[in-house]
């Protein structure tokens, strides 16, 4: 080299904090996402202290406000003591409502962690294997996608019968095929892609490569995509208590079974309908709006 | 009266990583079919200055915030967006880097270059085919009759820079700007459709930029040529002179970064070591000071003026007997220039002063 | 392009093939016996002899599935054993309403989507993209039936513009000929040019919310999708060839930027269908509409599995040949396909 020549590295103006470090700097940045952290925060944390918040008994009748004339029946109003009236029989719609948070984060944080690991085990047997096994469980996949939606889960809970167990299974099936796609695409693309390549030919090892190339990359779209199942798990399951599908048991309310019940009541009583309603929505855009705050910090490259 | 004349360009990006200063105060003049080559390496700010001449920055973000552009006696900078229509492609027409991307890939070669035409002349439908079937002769495309009804994607790279030319010229502009046609052609085709560009702006007396990374490119094709460096020109020299006496230590360095077949025995090829300044702050001295070997310490504080190499001599800015100019305080010598590297005994570059040697890690080998 | 459509279609096969494999597995291997299963606890042993006989659950499945195919091929998609009616005939009669409803819903869909998400590309990261930005979240965000009840209150109840549910007055006493309503308008004797006017418009009125309910998850999919392909392609090199030619932005913006912008937002489109379909189950739940999707809840209710199984088989059949459609409309519109 010539004498004199000066190297100059300038020193990046951000450390970066590797991958995840960054995503969770932008993340925390992102001001819709901070948003729907605070409306999950208000979902979950209904759902967990949902004895500490609700103010009555789920399952109890409480009798009618005292101006009510004899012989009437529910729903009646909200007042002081039911803040969001109370339904058919009675009971306080307030506590219902906190209640039913508990049935929508069960079954839909249940069936989209089933639903990723069913699809992620299929997908990435897939994707690793390749050839006819692929062939094989990619086109289970194309049928399972060919059934619309929810009219699968329909179909499995009509077979399996009512309860959370078989909403559960049948929320996660209907999720499942869009992981496996997600997860094999997400590995073949990066089996053939340039840096595994590179990393392949200077020799680091099969399993390091899996671990610290090939599956960070091929899981943030899975993490997005999961969240982002999350809504539609939420308005899925309360759909199915809508069309008469919900659980059972009356003791543990459902958002949607409890629309279901209240659609007679539209005229006299709305708040019936507004507050498990709105329940769901907040649930969902919180959800939708952490979804698509991950997907944008997650992606260093989709920058504004 | 040059028929373009650039003075004091500053172009800025407002970013949300902060402002990037693209062009810096960039002046030069173009005579009517004069052909100029801007040289430099990518993010120079070359492109960036011939996108702001034909006003087509990048918006919101790209932004002209000082000097003027003079073409064709207009201030192309006051013009309205309506009057800039009219002048894009009539009177200013544009070549991009990458064929492949630059035409559009839904519409037929046919619907392009029509809706050129049509956009300037008030001309029927056959017409405009009939010049267009004219235009892809004069490019060289086989059976252009049949190709017009083509898509961009059945035609090669370098069919499709012919294409983007035929387009270009189709209404006979006084000024081409030609951004680093042949960057995405292979080697082969460079040559041809170098041949033809510069073939045709001759024939037409037509003026053009051609802006490269490649002064081999520039070398046979130009009659001037501005090196850029970090938004800066740097030298501005006929291209004669430019190549006998390059007297910028970057300049010096492009010349000695490109492997030539004519090249002494045992010369040896000596790279430009570093990478362009961060164009996020502001420039303080030199920019290619932490990259030069011939720096002084007044490189790091003040930036040097670009000025005629001879001193005192009169400034012609354009044509064959363009001034030789330089912004250096320590151009090499000829000797210097030939060797690569300064030869003066016990010449050291300067260490860089303690408030810029903060911000910057220098290692010194 | 014909081989294109050729490999398409025999693509298709194999899904057919699983598809109906998993719909027979739906009955066959209902948990316990499926006769049982399916007739109740109470039915009698002889109705359960019969229901094992026609199922042919005595022979071995490989036999069944084929003696199923073989149905399906004719057109036997079996019979509801709450009325014994053939299923297929019941669908038919009842599709078109269906078809009406999820019609109406992707022209709200798409009518609306695309000129919105143009307008929030036009402003991309000013309040008019903002604003669409919030629309779209609330759309994928709000359920259908949650929408709907909103809106039939709204509309209905409160302001009483607009019918709240089914499909027409049945005051009218409109014939069903078609069971499209809003043809049927115009088909019905005797009635005068006005009456059938106002019968069309009628059925229009009675359109609007379920359309709107049912389109509003399309709709902020749409736009979306509208908004950042038009977006992306408003930054490619080419539409920057196209200023630098000195064409009106009027002319890049339909020409050059939208031609090229379409091609995802037809996939979408595509897409949409299907949950287009599941959604009409919940909306004409909701709006008391006479469809297929009310008739797939109550066999449920009712444990009618063939109805079911039949139902989920017609609409995923549907949905792979929309899919199809789009996907050859789609080659058709991209010449990178079409010249392939």
């Amino acid at each position: 080299m010539a004498s004199g020549t000066v190297a100059v590295v300038r020193v990046a103006p951000r450390a970066s904090r590797g991958l995840w470090g960054d995503a969770w700097r932008r993340l925390l940045r992102n001001r819709p996402a901070l948003l729907g952290f605070v409306f999950i925060g208000v979902f979950v944390g209904t759902a967990v202290f949902a004895p500490l918040l609700a103010p009555h008994d789920p399952g109890a009748l409480y009798p009618p406000p005292p101006d009510a004339s004899s012989g009437a029946t529910g729903p009646y109003p909200p007042r002081p003591e039911h803040l969001m009236g109370q339904d058919l029989q009675g009971r306080d719609e307030f506590t219902r409502v906190v209640y039913g948070a508990r049935i929508s984060l069960l079954v839909g944080l249940g069936s989209v962690i089933f639903g990723v690991i069913i699809g992620g085990f299929v997908g990435a047997i897939a994707g690793a294997a390749g050839g006819r096994a692929d062939n094989v469980l990619m086109r289970v996949v194309d049928v399972l996608l060919a059934i619309p939606g929810i009219l699968l889960a329909i179909g499995i809970v009509a077979w399996l019968d009512r309860g959370l167990p078989q909403i559960t299974i049948a929320v996660a099936v209907t999720n499942a095929p869009i992981f496996a796609r997600l997860l094999r695409g997400g590995l073949l693309a990066i089996r053939e892609s340039d840096y595994v390549l590179a990393a392949r030919s200077v020799g680091v090892p099969t399993r390091r490569l899996l671990l610290r190339h090939m599956l960070p990359n091929s899981l943030t779209p899975i993490i997005v995509a999961a969240t982002l199942a999350l809504a539609t798990a939420i308005i899925d399951v309360a759909g199915l208590g809508f069309l008469g599908l919900g659980p059972p048991d009356p003791r543990t309310p459902e958002w949607g079974t409890m629309l279901t019940d209240s659609t007679k009541f539209l005229r006299a009583a709305p708040y019936l309908i507004f507050f498990p309603g709105l329940a769901i929505v907040i649930s969902a855009v919180g959800f939708n709006l952490l979804g698509d705050g991950l997907r944008e910090s997650l992606d260093p490259r989709l920058k504004k | 009266m040059a028929l373009l004349s650039v003075d004091g360009l500053v172009v800025r990006f407002r970013t949300h990583e902060g402002t990037i200063h693209a062009v810096n105060g960039v002046s030069f003049d173009l005579d009517e079919g004069e052909t100029l080559g801007i040289v430099g390496e990518s993010g120079c700010g070359k492109s960036v200055t011939s996108l702001a001449i034909m006003r087509l920055l990048p918006k919101p973000a790209g932004r002209i915030e000082g000097g003027s552009v003079r073409f064709d006696g207009q201030d192309l900078l006051a013009c309205s967006e309506a009057e800039m229509r009219e002048m894009r492609g009539r009177d200013m027409a544009m070549i991009f880097q990458d064929p492949m991307t630059s035409l559009n890939p839904v519409l037929t070669i046919e619907e392009q270059m029509v809706e050129t035409i049509q956009a300037h002349r008030k001309v029927g439908n056959e017409e405009a085919r009939a010049r267009a079937i004219e235009l892809l002769t004069i490019v060289g495309i086989p059976e252009p009759e049949n190709r017009l009804r083509a898509f961009p994607h059945q035609f090669s790279g370098g069919m499709r820079q012919r294409v983007m030319i035929a387009m270009a010229l189709a209404l006979a502009p006084k000024l081409l700007i030609a951004d680093e046609p042949t960057t995405a052609l292979d080697v082969t085709i460079q040559a041809q459709v170098l041949e033809l560009l510069q073939r045709l702006t001759t024939e037409t007396g037509t003026a053009a930029i051609l802006i490269t990374h490649d002064l081999g490119v520039v070398a046979g094709m130009t009659q001037r040529i501005n090196v850029m460096y970090a938004g800066y020109i740097v030298e501005a020299a006929p291209t004669a002179e430019l190549f006998a006496k390059p007297s910028h230590p970057y300049t010096v360095g492009l010349l000695h970064s490109i492997p030539r077949l004519d090249a002494v025995q045992g010369e040896e090829l000596i790279p430009i070591e570093g990478a362009p300044p961060d164009q996020r702050r502001a420039p303080v001295g030199c920019p290619f000071a932490p990259r030069c070997a011939w720096r002084l310490p007044d490189c790091w504080t003040t930036n040097p003026p670009l000025v005629p190499v001879r001193a005192a001599e009169a400034v012609v800015t354009t044509g064959p007997g363009a001034t030789h100019r330089v912004a250096c305080h320590n151009s090499p010598t000829p000797g210097e220039a030939a060797a690569g590297r300064p030869l003066r005994e016990g010449f050291v570059a300067a260490p860089p002063p303690s408030a810029v040697a903060d911000e910057l890690a220098v290692v010194v080998p | 392009m014909t081989k294109y459509i050729v490999r398409r279609l025999l693509g298709a096969i194999p899904v057919l093939f699983g598809l109906s494999i998993v719909l027979f597995a739906f009955i066959h291997l209902i948990p316990g016996d499926p006769a049982t299963a399916i007739l109740g606890q109470h039915a009698t042993a002889q109705r359960i002899a019969e229901m094992r006989e026609y199922l042919g659950l005595d022979d071995p499945l490989p036999v069944q599935y084929v003696d199923y195919l073989a149905g399906l091929l004719q057109g036997d998609f079996g019979r509801s054993f709450i009325n014994n009616q053939p299923v297929l005939g019941e669908f038919l009669r009842r599709f078109p309403a269906t078809v009406e409803l999820t019609i109406a819903a992707m022209i709200f869909a798409v009518g609306v989507g695309i000129p919105l998400g143009r307008f929030a590309a036009r402003y991309a990261q000013r309040w008019p993209d903002g604003a669409v930005t919030v629309l779209s979240l609330l759309g994928i965000s709000i359920p259908v039936f949650v929408l709907g009840l909103t809106l039939q209150y709204i509309f209905a109840v409160q302001l009483k513009v607009l019918p709240a549910s089914s499909r027409i007055d049945a005051r009218l006493q409109l014939d069903l000929q078609t069971n499209f309503v809003l043809i049927d308008a115009w088909l019905h004797a005797g009635w005068t040019f006005d009456e059938k006017v106002d019968a069309f418009v009628d059925g229009v009125r009675h359109l609007v919310l379920p359309a709107i309910a049912l389109g509003s998850i399309p709709l902020a999919i749409i736009t979306r999708i509208t908004r950042a392909s038009v977006i992306e392609v408003a930054n490619e090199d080419y539409v920057r060839t196209a200023r630098a030619k000195g064409l009106t932005e009027r002319r890049i913006d339909g020409r050059h930027i939208m031609r090229n912008a379409w091609l995802p937002v037809v996939t979408v489109i595509g897409l949409q269908v299907g949950g287009l379909l599941a959604g009409a189950v919940i909306t004409e739940t909701v709006f008391a509409w006479n469809g297929v999707g009310r008739w797939i809840v109550d066999a449920i209710g009712n444990r009618d599995y063939f109805v079911v199984q039949s139902t989920i088989l017609i609409f995923a059949l549907i949905f792979l040949m929309v899919n199809l459609i789009v996907d050859i409309a789609y080659a058709f519109l991209n010449p990178r396909i079409r010249y392939a």
